[in-house]
């Protein structure tokens, strides 16, 4: 006996545990459009950006641009403080800065060492991250759990985040020594939080009828933990993942101010701030590199989440 | 009460639910039920919104605990009957884990009860067979549709073999033409299996089409205003349906569920608040 | 041991004195963590010597010593942070909505701000102090706005999208214009995101006004007054800021909670269940 099941049949049963919503399965967009649209804001950007300095930055000299002979000269009608060279550089300049030595004399290129930089404090920033996520998985089984738990320390979780942590950094520095340590420590501080949140949202989301279904095979509160709550938590731990990625590498350089950690993006930053008067592109530089580094972690947390959620039924969350 | 007889499933007596309402007070879902079901018998429970028919299928689910009254399950209370897994339970809705594969899912209860790993795969297959998904086991719940998603649940809730099936409007939920489907293969299976079932519904045809008994109830408060034995011969078809006794059944349901009582009726509609002596005559004699 | 899910929770008639009651119940853990932390602090760090963590008695004495800086210094940082709040939501909104308008804009903003949201803009901030000028309060604002901006976009995005396609079709039954879906649909839809997202961005424009002023600013603001004061060794003084400082995005934070009780207080109602 078959049913000859519809679509709509399908889509219309908001059946299975652990769907926040019902949403018709989503289209196969091709991955293409997103790329395409995303180069073309930044192109977008790029243009307005030299557009802007065109028409109010500081003048324009070259005789050589960029060493192909070209000889360009322009006087911006406009002249507006923030366009000028020193605040918002050319965007070739920048770019030529990276393949320049990073000092003066020496071997490294301003884009290996801030690549090399970038990747000391993405350890970090792991460690944290991952640190983090453990907490607040804990933290947030032990708030469901127990109830009278949850109404003790769940204000005083969401005041932790009230505290500037930035203020907090050197503090911390101070108590627990320089080094890896404090820096782990903070971006953990900062990841903790956003998991616990989405952890207790996402262990209390099953139906009601599921744990009543457990509760009728006489399941013990860990195989309700385990089988039920722990699952359906996953999609909410990966949004919360996402802001927790950025969270971990903005702790990570926050702690390495005070740490006194040299090899990172953070002494990076503070250093190429001192030198800005004689280089702005530096710093700028290490804008971008950071940029890239916290989209490249988010980028890679997006990829996780498509694989493990891969059969799960598309949810908004 | 005194001797239980060997083959009773479920036992209520003097049952009753209150819950206590937001503002103060309280609200009497169930009241002096009185109810005895055989073992291997097919039970529906129908009245309308607010008669405690699925509070009362939780009580003896031992989701929830009667205010007074007692109740037997498989001759022992509820709880302990729930411990010894005795029962398997059907939602309205599906209750699938979206992250397990329909094979998954059925295991889920042999998983939690610690059944041996060998014995789990023959019998979640046996399951599937059983409500004919066999070629289905490594589809996700959200392939399926409402239909196929509430057979799986189906054998999810009897892999574990047990001897009574709760069933809370597992086909509310659907169309009327997989609903008539999903009831025949229920009849198909309950035949097989000799399983005791008790099965809440709002549709007076699929009451009549399926039971063996229709317990009527009534709102306000939820109390079992009278038992219908259904005397169709089984195995029930689809034919069934269509003969004159099944309509006439269908009208009895439903005059009693507008309070207008099967005409024999001994005592009046006030006696009719199931006194155990008159649910035992039915039981045994048919209507009136 | 049993309970249905259809069970109306029990409680006892609610006048007001026994709302009162039940207010004080429901906090009481909470209560008693912070009273417990605090004697346990006191006890543990009290005496004599220069801590890195002062006991509480301590760091209240080295808040009454400068009262006159710590205070002028908090109202400056709060003036940043609220301001900066202000603005990250205004633009948040604007672009929110435009996003919300205009489909093609949407689907290539939408990534991009999700993916600007992952940018560490805490690398900004001295190009920041650089164009609005140090010691310009308005530096540290745009620090503050920059951080609240995206997470307001992006929630207030999704809140006006996903609208229930059935609402949508009820509305187009009405024959209403773009207009009045907006208004009547899509706001209030958007509504509890839009306050989600406000309450992480309090802490978040704190986060950004103390942050632009570790890389500078002028003397009376507490992100300067912690640094200092730790340098010099002072950090019964430096905790008095920080603790302001997390006073302040506390204190906002809550304020969003009673605002948004009041503009939807019927989402509240659903969450608190």
């Amino acid at each position: 006996m078959r049913d000859p099941e519809t679509a709509t049949e399908r889509q219309s049963s908001a059946a299975s545990v652990g769907v926040a919503g019902v949403e018709p399965p989503s289209r196969r967009r091709s991955i293409l459009r997103p790329i395409a649209s995303v180069a073309l804001v930044l192109l977008a950007i790029g243009i307005a950006w030299q557009v802007a300095k065109l028409i109010g930055g500081d003048p324009w000299r070259y005789d050589d641009f960029l060493g192909t002979g070209i000889a360009f000269h322009h006087n911006p009608p406009l002249r507006v403080a923030q366009l000028s060279d020193r605040q918002l550089p050319h965007l070739w300049d920048i770019g030529a800065a990276l393949v320049q030595p990073v000092q003066r004399g020496a071997q490294q290129s301003l884009g290996e060492f801030l690549v090399g930089a970038a990747l000391y404090t993405w350890r970090e920033a792991i460690i944290g991250f991952g640190l983090g996520a453990l907490i607040g998985v804990v933290l947030a089984s032990l708030f469901v759990h127990f109830r009278l738990l949850e109404r003790a320390f769940v204000p005083y979780v969401i005041a932790s985040q009230a505290i500037p942590i930035v203020a907090l950094a050197p503090i911390i520095v101070v108590g627990l020594g320089r080094g890896i340590v404090a820096v782990v420590i903070i971006a953990t501080y900062l990841t903790f939080f956003p998991v616990t949140i989405a952890a207790m949202r996402g262990l209390s989301s099953p139906d009601p009828r599921a744990l009543e279904l457990m509760r009728s095979y006489a399941a013990s509160r860990w195989a309700i933990f385990w089988k039920v709550r722990l699952p359906a938590s996953v999609p909410y731990l990966f949004t919360a993942l996402k802001i927790a990625a950025t969270a971990s590498i903005v702790g990570a350089i926050i702690g390495e101010g005070p740490g006194g950690v040299p090899e990172g993006l953070g002494r990076a930053i503070i250093n190429f701030n001192q030198q800005y008067i004689t280089g702005p592109e530096k710093l700028w530089a290490t804008i971008l590199i950071a940029s890239l580094l916290g989209i490249t972690f988010f980028a890679l947390v997006r990829v996780a989440e498509a694989l493990v959620l891969r059969n799960r039924q598309r949810v908004d969350v | 009460m005194t001797n239980t007889s060997a083959g009773t499933a479920v036992r209520l007596a003097d049952v009753e639910k209150s819950f206590a309402v937001q503002g103060g007070g309280e609200t009497v879902a169930l009241q002096g039920i009185n109810l005895d079901i055989g073992a291997g018998e097919f039970v529906s429970l129908i009245g309308p919104s607010g008669c405690g028919k699925s509070t009362l299928l939780r009580i003896v689910a031992d989701l929830i605990r009667p205010t007074s009254g007692t109740v037997e399950v498989n001759g022992k209370s509820p709880h302990r009957a729930r411990l010894d897994r005795d029962y398997g339970m059907v939602f309205q809705a599906p209750v699938l884990f979206d992250w397990r594969t329909v094979e998954a899912n059925v295991r889920l209860p042999l998983e939690v009860m610690n059944v041996a790993r060998s014995e789990r795969e023959q019998r979640v297959r046996e399951m599937l067979e059983l409500v004919e998904l066999g070629g289905f086991l490594r589809h996700y719940p959200h392939q399926l549709s409402g239909g196929m998603q509430q057979r799986v649940a189906i054998a999810r809730a009897l892999c574990f073999q047990p001897a009574i099936l709760l069933m809370d409007e597992p086909f509310g939920a659907l169309d009327e033409m997989t609903r008539e489907r999903l009831n025949a293969e229920v009849l198909r299976i309950w035949a097989r299996l000799g399983t005791t079932v008790i099965f809440v519904t709002h549709s007076i045809p699929e009451a009549v089409f399926l039971s063996t008994r229709v317990v009527v109830m009534s709102a306000r408060p939820g109390r079992i205003t009278t038992v219908v034995d259904v005397d169709l011969p089984q195995p029930r078809t689809e034919q069934t349906r269509e003969t004159d006794r099944y309509y006439e059944l269908v009208t009895v349901v439903r005059e009693a569920l507008r309070g207008r009582l099967p005409a024999g009726a001994q005592d009046g509609p006030a006696a009719l608040d199931g006194h155990p002596a008159k649910q035992r005559a039915r039981a045994e004699g048919g209507i009136g | 041991m049993a309970s249905s899910a259809r069970a109306v929770p029990a409680r006892p008639s609610m006048g007001l004195a026994a709302r009162a009651v039940r207010l004080v119940i429901d906090y009481l853990p909470a209560m008693a963590v912070l009273v417990g932390a605090l004697v346990l602090w006191e006890v543990l760090t009290a005496g004599p010597g220069r801590r890195v963590l002062p006991a509480p008695s301590a760091i209240v004495a080295g808040f009454d010593a400068n009262a006159d800086l710590l205070t002028r210094s908090a109202m400056n940082t709060y003036w940043e942070a609220i301001g900066g709040l202000a603005i990250g939501t205004v633009a948040g909104l604007a672009v929110a909505f435009a996003t919300a308008r205009w489909v093609s804009a949407r689907e290539a903003l939408l990534p991009i701000a999700i993916a600007a949201n992952s940018i560490p803009i805490i690398a900004i901030a001295p190009i920041l102090n650089n164009w609005f000028g140090v010691l310009n309060p308005l530096s540290k604002m745009m620090m503050a706005a920059m951080l609240v901006f995206f997470p307001v976009m992006i929630n207030v995005t999704r809140g006006l999208v996903s609208v229930h396609p059935a609402s949508l079709e009820l509305m187009r039954s009405y024959a209403t214009s773009d207009w009045t879906v907006l208004t009547k649909v899509r706001i209030p839809n958007m509504l509890p995101f839009f306050f989600t997202a406000l309450k992480v961005g309090t802490t978040l424009s704190f986060i950004g006004a103390i942050v632009g002023e570790y890389f500078g600013g002028t003397s009376a603001v507490l992100g300067r007054v912690i640094l200092t004061s730790m340098s010099s060794g002072r950090f019964d003084v430096a905790w008095a800021g920080i603790l302001l400082g997390a006073f302040g995005a506390i204190a906002a934070y809550i304020a969003v909670v009673l605002i948004e009780r009041v503009v939807i207080p019927w989402h509240s109602a659903l969450r608190n269940q």
